[in-house]
């Protein structure tokens, strides 16, 4: 006899199954998998952009973003409201007018984009333009997730901290920023994610250096699914393990 | 000398208290809950500022304008000691005085307070893993370790059992008399603030000082059928 809550544990085993069947295509047969060296320079040298680049851009990221959200997580709500709303445009802006936009508003008829070009920057086509790109599909996450994670801990520790004769940024550095980094590692992370599987608007900036997910389109486009299965293995065992174990680790410290 | 004049709006009714402390002396803010006992202590530690009036202390300005609250001489215990989870009860202790280079006279304090509120065995355990009672206590020593010539309480007793307030109160009268700090302690209980402040309590109702003076005053002739209500046993 199955009692209710095996029946409730049965029903949420078949939704995760069906969440999960996408992952079956990895076991589809397509035709045996291409890895000639024709396809390995382009595969090695798309990852080895998409990891480096897109860790460069979260360097950026952590860098600009984490001093904004500690600023907004202090606010009061009609200005923290305020930046929110900002903050969310770009993330709700579809990618590829993300790229257009990105491309117009740096391209060589711009200010900035004419003033990069003396100084022999390039904004299109390139990897500054690949990591600009990169730096602004993840920021708006990231500095919404770090507000977050500045906002679980609990004023009364900061106040504690002052009281103790403690002043402001030491009080950042040893309270606040060691209470909330786990919190800040799971928004660097989704914005890992969201950066590194990027292809609407990377496409658009930067065709070249190609990342994986552009490699991924050119490949699919000119040699079918066979050419696309080597490299697809590469990109999950390379974008997914590490933000998903910064979630369970997250989820395991909050349910602990 | 602590001189205060504090007015600050709450919903459905103003607080408004005018007190003078001088240095060493302890005053009890007692009244009912909601009466602004904690407003009046959390202005005065600059939780939250004052809508009008001042504070100085010993000729330092709190407000206005607002000094920040780590330039502020003064140790503020409430019900929740916000202890930090992620250090040990010794990181915790010694959070404010980290940074200061121990004169012998400080790491014997330190040792004082140690022993005296048994936090000995739980030296290097985690904050966060400590019973309340402990974590009170823990709350105490780091804020008496950097010697504050203030000293705020905000029910800090709540919830402990009489033993243990006991023995905290005798400690803290113990160290007011050495170390000279001014006290100011708010509670809904009298007879935990009397024993604590035995000198001078004022009374507070609706945000209004109703009454001011010894505790003997406040016993022999209540200014309000509140304040009789309050003192009046179960």
């Amino acid at each position: 006899m199955i009692n209710h809550r095996n029946w409730l544990r049965l029903g949420a085993f078949a939704f995760i199954l069906a969440l999960l069947y996408p992952f079956v295509g990895l076991l589809t047969h397509v035709g045996g998998w291409k890895l000639g060296p024709e396809f390995r320079g382009s595969a090695l040298a798309s990852v080895r952009v998409s990891i480096l680049l897109t860790a460069l851009a979260m360097v950026i990221i952590a860098a600009f973003g984490t001093p904004v959200a500690a600023y907004i997580a202090r606010c009061r709500t009609r200005e923290r409201l305020l930046w929110q709303a900002l903050l969310l445009l770009p993330i709700l802006l579809p990618p590829l007018a993300l790229g257009i936009l990105l491309t117009l508003a740096f391209g060589p008829d711009s200010v900035i984009g004419s003033l990069l070009l003396r100084l022999k920057v390039e904004m299109t086509n390139s990897a500054t333009a690949f990591t600009v790109t990169q730096v602004y599909v993840g920021m708006g996450y990231y500095v919404l997730g770090a507000v977050a994670a500045f906002d679980s801990v609990p004023s009364i520790l900061q106040q504690q901290a002052a009281l103790l004769g403690v002043p402001p940024a030491k009080v950042f550095f040893r309270v606040t920023l060691p209470l909330s980094r786990l919190g800040l590692a799971v928004a660097l992370s989704i914005a890992w994610v969201r950066a590194i599987g990027e292809f609407g608007a990377v496409v658009v900036t930067a065709y070249y250096p190609s990342g994986i997910p552009v490699q991924l389109w050119v490949n699919l486009q000119s040699f079918g699914l066979p050419s696309v299965m080597p490299l697809m293995v590469i990109f999950l065992l390379v974008a997914l393990p590490l933000p998903w174990l910064v979630h369970v680790l997250a989820q395991y410290r909050r349910d602990a | 000398m602590l001189n205060a004049q504090i007015t600050k709006s709450r919903r459905g009714f103003k607080v408004h208290a005018e007190l003078q402390l001088h240095l060493g002396d302890a005053l009890a803010l007692f009244g009912a809950s909601g009466a602004g006992k904690s407003t009046i202590l959390a202005c005065i530690a600059g939780i939250e500022d004052p809508d009008e009036g001042s504070v100085q202390f010993d000729g330092l300005r709190f407000f206005p304008p607002h000094l920040p609250l780590h330039q502020r001489p003064l140790g503020y215990l409430t019900q929740d000691p916000g202890l930090f989870p992620h250090l040990t009860v010794g990181e915790n202790v010694l959070f404010g005085v980290r940074d200061r280079a121990a004169s012998p006279q400080e790491t014997e304090w330190i040792e004082t307070l140690k022993q005296r509120l048994q936090l000995a065995p739980l030296w290097s355990a985690g904050a966060a893993s400590i019973s309340g009672g402990q974590a009170r206590r823990v709350g105490l020593a780091r804020m008496l370790a950097r010697r504050p010539p203030l000293v705020l309480l905000d029910e800090p007793f709540a919830g402990l059992d009489r033993q243990s307030v006991r023995e905290l109160i005798d400690d803290l009268n113990l160290w007011r008399r050495s170390e000279g700090f001014s006290l100011i302690a708010v509670d809904h209980q009298a007879e935990v603030l009397e024993r604590l402040c035995p000198e001078q309590v004022m009374v507070m109702e609706a945000g209004r000082v109703v009454q001011r003076g010894s505790w003997e005053d406040l016993v022999t002739s209540p200014a309000t059928p509140l304040l009789r209500s309050l003192l009046a046993p179960l």
